[in-house]
């Protein structure tokens, strides 16, 4: 049995949203849609980080969180309209692994350098790298198997 | 020459064709995915009075062949930087669906389609900077910075984000403007961070670019090839590895001139 953190889920929820609502604006969301935006977020980041909890991997946790988004914006129909999927898509934003992929990129700046210190470098690089490919498959899949199931796919 | 049909319907299909390829076009700008760009491209067309036999939209170009009749007419048009525009993408399907229960002409919606390029709502450029650096700097905390890594990300953000769109206006090419913003942004967070004493000066100068990470088009990507358009699904793919690669090679040199490992 694994116990929560729950001020650690929290701190996690909150970021979340804050992080949505703030790429909702960027992607010009109408004030309405922002707040389902940081909604979307707070979900996402709160699944993620209880399958994280859980000692689930990062790409698991991951797409557990990005299919829980597109159910609930699936879910919401009625208010979200069509936009739903767009919500839910800037709700897994936070969760795209950005860092990840430069650190992988650096990582391949070190191993190309004359002489590279030892395989270990060679070994995190490739794993970020992996790590970056597998966790956003995992989220394009998760948002989009359940529109699919779900055969909600307004235009 | 006003009693030569066969030409005067050519050039209604032309003038039909450009008006569905404008809000396909547009559409594309706007971060849509291919298959909603095809239906909005049908729905106008079909609005219109003409069948769509064929549609085809890359990264750079979009074709599309109407009939009426005997006769077929094709058009290409030019697309130009993708971005992401939710209000304008949802005011674009919106017209579609109006123009699709029909009674509109094909100037009225090329005159709608104008109205709404130039009207539909931007937020402010002060908000949208604000926004973003808030964004990094919760981005930041979920990957673990500091607290006082907080606001040096928070600067760098809203500043990169400024930079961007003034770059953006006067027209630099999106990956070099990637590799300036990822140089500006981060050593901006690396410098601050580091003169606040935090001890997560590499979390900082990372959170700092994720202004930068394309997470829209990498999704859009798979789904644009599990919808059955793997072409624009690549070239998708490669644009998010390429904005990546060249805001890698920004962070590399502030981290390089601040002497941050």
């Amino acid at each position: 049995m694994v116990s929560l953190d729950w001020m650690h889920l929290l701190h996690q929820a909150f970021f979340g949203a804050v992080a949505a609502a703030g790429f909702g604006v960027l992607f010009n969301f109408g004030l309405k849609a922002l707040a389902w935006c940081a909604a979307a977020g707070a979900l996402a980041l709160s699944v993620r980080t209880v399958g994280l909890d859980l000692q689930w991997s990062l790409e698991a946790a991951s797409f557990v969180a990005a299919v829980s988004a597109s159910i609930c914006a699936n879910l919401f129909r009625r208010p979200l309209g069509p936009r739903g999927n767009a919500v839910a898509l800037a709700g897994c934003i936070p969760m795209v692994p950005g860092a990840f992929f430069g650190q992988a990129f650096l990582g391949a700046l070190a191993v190309t350098t004359p002489h590279p210190e030892n395989a270990a470098v060679i070994l995190t690089a490739i794993e970020y790298l992996l790590r970056v490919l597998f966790t956003l498959a995992a989220i394009g899949a998760g948002l989009a198997i359940p529109a699919y199931l779900l055969k909600h796919r307004d235009f | 020459m006003t009693d030569d049909p066969i030409r005067l319907k050519h050039r209604e299909l032309e003038k039909i064709a450009m008006a569905a390829l404008r809000v396909a076009r547009i559409l594309v700008e706007c971060g849509a995915r291919v298959r909603v760009v095809h239906q909005g491209a049908t729905l106008v067309a079909r609005g219109l009075g003409v069948e769509p036999v064929g549609l085809r939209t890359g990264y750079a170009s979009q074709e599309i062949t109407v009939r009426s009749g005997a006769n077929t007419i094709t058009r290409m048009m030019t697309i130009g930087p993708h971005g992401v525009n939710h209000r304008l993408d949802h005011a674009m399907r919106r017209l579609a669906v109006r123009v699709s229960h029909g009674g509109m002409t094909v100037d009225e919606v090329e005159a709608e389609i104008e109205r709404l390029e130039k009207t539909t709502p931007r937020h402010p450029l002060w908000l949208v900077s604000l926004a973003v650096g808030m964004a990094c700097a919760a981005f930041g905390r979920l990957l673990g910075i500091d607290w006082l890594a907080f606001g040096p990300v928070f600067v760098g953000g809203c500043l990169g984000q400024a930079l961007r769109m003034y770059l953006h206006r006067r027209g630099i090419n999106t990956y070099v403007l990637a590799a300036v913003i990822a140089f500006v942004a981060a050593g901006i967070a690396g410098a601050s961070a580091r003169l606040d004493g935090s001890t997560t000066v590499n979390l900082a100068m990372m959170a700092s670019i994720l202004l930068l990470v394309p997470g829209v088009p990498a999704t859009n990507a798979q789904t644009d090839i599990m919808d059955g358009y793997p072409s624009m699904g690549s070239a998708r793919a490669v644009s998010v590895l390429m904005v990546m690669g060249f805001a890698t090679c920004g962070v590399w040199l502030a981290e390089t001139l601040l002497g941050v490992q």
